[in-house]
């Protein structure tokens, strides 16, 4: 193995492959306090991608309700029992990890510690994870104080990790990262089906399909971001919680880079489970009303930091970063830059070029059901 | 009374298929008997006088993923010529049928692996090396369900299953097959790179060269052939291709076999294989 840098640890760490970053790495922000499980994401994806024979049981994107969904089932609960320790020394300037990765932890004859989900586990995507299972009977409540009287939604696509477990797992090297934006694929002409990337991968973010017997993931739209559109789970997003873009390593951060400037400048975005070792490049801004003892083991130990900062964004008048996240959703478009002028974001493209704008605050347009101009009640009309 | 029962238990013995036919007494080369009718039927009699080579089969612990608990431990191997082809029959202890592909779901599978030069200096058993490469005959379950009439849906493998709607069903595409297949292959990608991993097939065997592990590539020719049977205790599986180049009386080669128990998690890599073992024309 190799030793390579993994900024999200704090430190080197061993890998199958030497270091290689793509010169721009694809990456997204997800903001799950605005996301509602609509599963209109599921959707746009499922309609786009997987409707193929063999495909039926892919969700390439999924929501899931956290503590107590999962998909495939428990496939985080199962990696975190296999991994060790999972600690970090936050004592100095930056918080190091101190436990092993998968790729550390890999057992005699692997290349990375993992499992394969069987058929059962995936028999329960998100279809009414948060309603009551069965009937209540008559007179049954709850007398004390609930402790947990929390959930959230947790929406995942493949991660595009820059130290991907798929990619390790290969033996015939058929999954490759695009050194011009770090965007993971699975060679369909090369996977011979042997499954080791599903076992690899430690989000679950690889299917097998029984009807081409080869593997298969989320590919980012890779054909849509190559004309500079964010991808299909992106753009029909109601809840207009996601960002796509690049990310640069932190060393190399730019605030003019809405992603950049989210988890790097702000820390607000973090990695999903960075204690796995991936360098996961979907970056997600921590549910504010879920204890962090929870949400730390799941987004590292920034999460403390990153909760303050955006629930004290609007009273610290942080227009830059209310701003920013109210840029999201606003385009199709990929906005590589932004930038705030007075009280209006604006999103741009690599070249600078302006996409859309976007105002600080949106305006309250207060419309009476009576219409005095018309003469009319408006919700008399035919 | 006592001696029918024994009288029938014996006959149930030698009717009990090849694995049980007869005391094994085995080869130390694979011998192949020439000027026999070549036959893809692992239970034709030309069979019964040929040598049986019993192959050792170790863990394949060279590269990771490796196979860290042994299963199959020896495969029975015979083969005959006739003059053009050469055909193998391999027959091995399997107690379970691994068919249905699916996730963490594997298949049961056989290998024939030849050097592809007659050469003293041969390549290493694991799969060739650089500049010295083997050509392999890969049979597996799956593609022997296909060839035997599996149809080509998801309801064969899971036979519950309710696909609401594929695209390349809608309705206008409905008169028009050649639409229906363009429509279908945009869901299928490996499909239309013409990567057969499954779906229709019309032989169970897969030509591949490799010059060392993680190598493995089509081969230039689809000339083998095969037919694998369950027996009581396992598979039985015949695969026939062309004699290998300059592979005659004077002019010996080398071969070596691999197998693959879907029960047992084994797929690529996670395999049980031989080491060379000479092949000799009779």
């Amino acid at each position: 193995m190799a030793r390579v840098y993994n900024w999200q640890l704090g430190r080197e760490m061993s890998y199958w492959y030497p270091e290689s970053r793509a010169s721009k790495q694809f990456a997204a922000v997800f903001d799950i306090n605005k996301c509602i499980a609509c599963q209109t994401c599921t959707l746009a994806c499922k309609t786009t991608w997987t409707s193929g024979k063999g495909q039926e049981y892919m969700l390439w994107n999924n929501v899931e309700s956290k503590p107590y969904g999962f998909y495939p089932l428990a496939w985080d609960l199962k990696l975190l029992e296999m991994l060790d320790g999972q600690k970090w020394n936050e004592g100095g300037e930056k918080p190091v990890y101190e436990g092993s990765t998968i790729f550390e932890s890999a057992p005699a004859g692997e290349r990375v510690m993992g499992w394969r989900p069987e058929d059962e586990d995936y028999a329960y995507p998100n279809v009414g994870e948060d309603d009551c299972a069965g009937g209540v009977d008559g007179g049954a409540n709850i007398f004390e104080t609930h402790d947990m009287a929390w959930f959230y939604y947790l929406a995942r696509i493949c991660n595009h990790c820059t130290y991907p477990g798929c990619l390790a797992s290969c033996p015939r090297g058929s999954i490759y990262k695009r050194p011009e934006d770090g965007i993971v694929l699975v060679d369909q002409g090369r996977c011979r089906g042997y499954q080791e990337c599903v076992r690899g991968c430690p989000y679950k973010k690889v299917f097998f399909n029984m009807m081409t017997g080869t593997s298969e993931k989320c590919i980012a739209c890779y054909p849509k971001m190559e004309q500079g559109i964010q991808p299909q789970c992106f753009v029909n997003c109601i809840g207009k919680i996601r960002m796509a873009g690049f990310i640069n390593p932190p060393d190399k951060a730019n605030p003019e880079n809405p992603i950049d400037y989210l988890v790097h400048v702000k820390k607000v975005a973090l990695p999903l489970f960075p204690q796995f070792g991936l360098e996961p490049n979907v970056y997600y801004i921590p549910p504010i009303h879920v204890p962090t003892s929870f949400t730390k083991q799941m987004f590292g130990p920034g999460v403390d930091a990153a909760v303050k900062t955006y629930r004290e964004a609007a009273a610290n008048k942080d227009d830059d970063l209310t701003g920013l996240l109210g840029l999201f959703g606003s385009s199709e478009m990929l906005m590589e830059r932004w930038k705030r002028v007075g009280d209006k974001i604006i999103g741009l493209d690599a070249a600078g070029k302006q996409i859309v704008d976007v105002p600080l605050k949106e305006p309250v347009v207060e419309r009476p059901a009576f219409d005095k101009l018309y003469q009319i009640t408006r919700t008399n009309c035919p | 009374m006592k001696s029918t029962l024994l009288i029938a238990l014996i006959a149930v013995m030698i009717g009990a298929g090849p694995a049980c036919r007869r005391a094994i007494v085995s080869t130390p080369d694979v011998q192949v008997v020439s000027g026999q009718t070549i036959t893809l039927d692992a239970n034709a009699s030309v069979w019964n006088p040929v040598p049986v080579h019993l192959s050792k089969q170790i863990q394949q612990d060279l590269v990771e993923p490796r196979l860290m608990e042994a299963s199959t431990q020896e495969v029975q191997i015979q083969a005959i010529s006739d003059g053009n082809l050469i055909a193998f029959r391999i027959e091995w202890l399997d107690d379970t049928q691994d068919d249905l592909p699916g996730p963490a779901r594997f298949m049961d599978g056989v290998a024939v692996q030849l050097p592809a030069k007659i050469d003293p200096n041969v390549p290493a058993p694991q799969m060739g090396e650089t500049g010295k490469s083997v050509e392999i005959s890969y049979w597996r379950a799956d593609w022997q369900a296909v060839v035997d009439g599996r149809a080509d849906d998801i309801t064969s493998i899971y036979p519950n299953a309710k696909p609401d709607h594929y695209p390349f069903n809608a309705k206008p595409l409905e008169n028009n097959p050649d639409a229906q297949a363009q429509a279908a292959q945009r869901y299928s990608p490996a499909r239309a790179l013409g990567n057969g991993r499954e779906g229709p097939r019309t032989e169970p065997v897969e030509d591949l060269i490799a010059e060392g592990p993680g190598t493995l590539a089509p081969g230039p020719n689809a000339f083998s052939k095969g037919k694998g049977v369950r027996t009581r205790t396992g598979w039985a599986v015949v695969i026939t291709r062309p004699l290998p180049a300059g592979f005659s009386k004077e002019s010996p080669s080398q071969i070596a076999f691999a197998v693959w128990q879907g029960s047992h998690d084994e797929t690529g890599a996670r395999k049980m294989r031989s080491g060379w073992v000479n092949l000799l024309m009779k």
